[in-house]
């Protein structure tokens, strides 16, 4: 090994700490920074509603006006719900609440897309 | 081109390379994370850009990583993708570093090499995700490259001492 070998490792080793670092730097000296999850509410191709779901938040319900009517959403807490809607199948108040990072609720009648954006886990890995 | 010496040489090196490649892909390195390879089959690359520079070694790791995934059964596969990316990636590191530096030895080259490879991979898999959510797998690539890319490295200079021993490294250089 010559001295540009172990330069070189030493750097590689610098790089990769402060890598691991800084995520976990940057959240703790600027805990606003990295926000968590955000419902993002879609009717009719736009963005009408962002919603913070966060642990403090209580329970609270909005309407969203889809091409069938109103729709009536509830939050509560980190999750989020489709509780009424005027669309004829349901699909989307069976399916509950969503509280993950990359879940959605999708009514196609009334055109609503609701997305959880946020930080999500690694959902894939390379071989 | 190449000529037929060469040409026999570099047959040679894409065979090794594709019995490396596959073979990695049978063998996981246990304790290590997923996703960690030693690379072998990147030695036969270094080897071909230590004798003939950077063409042969783009030569030889693209043809590698055609036979080995048409063997494999992931031709055209994301895995497929993944393998190329990382391959070209780090032929071309290698290869810079090789012709325009001086300070590093073929163990800090191969290092480099590692590293190439798995930010070729990250760059691939984030492209095929359209996320870049990969990218907090580097800095676990970039530690997993060090020991990976010195063990690498040891073993193609080794391999070059020997050959250089035995009078066969000048015998294939030469034209």
């Amino acid at each position: 090994m010559t001295r540009g070998d172990k330069y070189l490792a030493a750097g590689i080793l610098l790089v990769a700490i402060f890598a691991l670092a800084f995520p976990r730097l940057q959240s703790s000296l600027f805990p606003m920074a990295t926000s968590s999850a955000q419902a993002v509410i879609k009717a009719r191709g736009k963005i009408v509603r962002e919603v913070d779901l966060s642990d403090r938040g209580g329970r609270s319900t909005l309407v969203v006006n889809g091409r069938v009517g109103p729709s009536t959403l509830e939050v509560e807490g980190k999750r989020i719900r489709m509780k009424e809607a005027n669309c004829p199948d349901k699909i989307c108040v069976r399916q509950g609440w969503i509280e993950k990072p990359g879940d959605s609720i999708v009514c196609i009648p009334g055109e609503i897309l609701v997305r959880i954006e946020g930080a999500a886990p690694l959902d894939a890995v390379t071989r | 081109m190449f000529s037929t010496r060469r040409l026999v040489f570099l047959s040679l090196l894409v065979a090794l390379g594709t019995v490396l490649h596959v073979v990695e892909g049978f063998v996981s390195v246990p304790l290590l994370l997923p996703g960690v390879k030693l690379g072998l089959a990147n030695i036969v690359t270094l080897f071909a850009i230590y004798l003939y520079g950077l063409r042969a070694g783009l030569a030889v790791a693209t043809a590698r990583v055609l036979l080995g995934s048409l063997i494999g059964g992931v031709f055209l596969s994301p895995a497929f993708l993944l393998a190329f990316s990382g391959a070209i990636a780090s032929t071309l590191v290698m290869a810079l570093l090789f012709k325009h530096t001086s300070c590093f030895s073929v163990i800090g080259i191969s290092m480099a090499g590692a590293i190439g490879h798995n930010m070729g991979q990250l760059l691939a898999a984030s492209l095929i995700l359209r996320s870049s959510a990969v990218f907090y797998y580097l800095p676990f690539l970039l530690l997993a490259g060090i020991p990976t890319g010195l063990f690498t490295g040891y073993i193609l200079m080794t391999l070059l001492d020997r050959l250089e021993k035995a009078d066969i490294l000048s015998g294939m250089i030469r034209e």
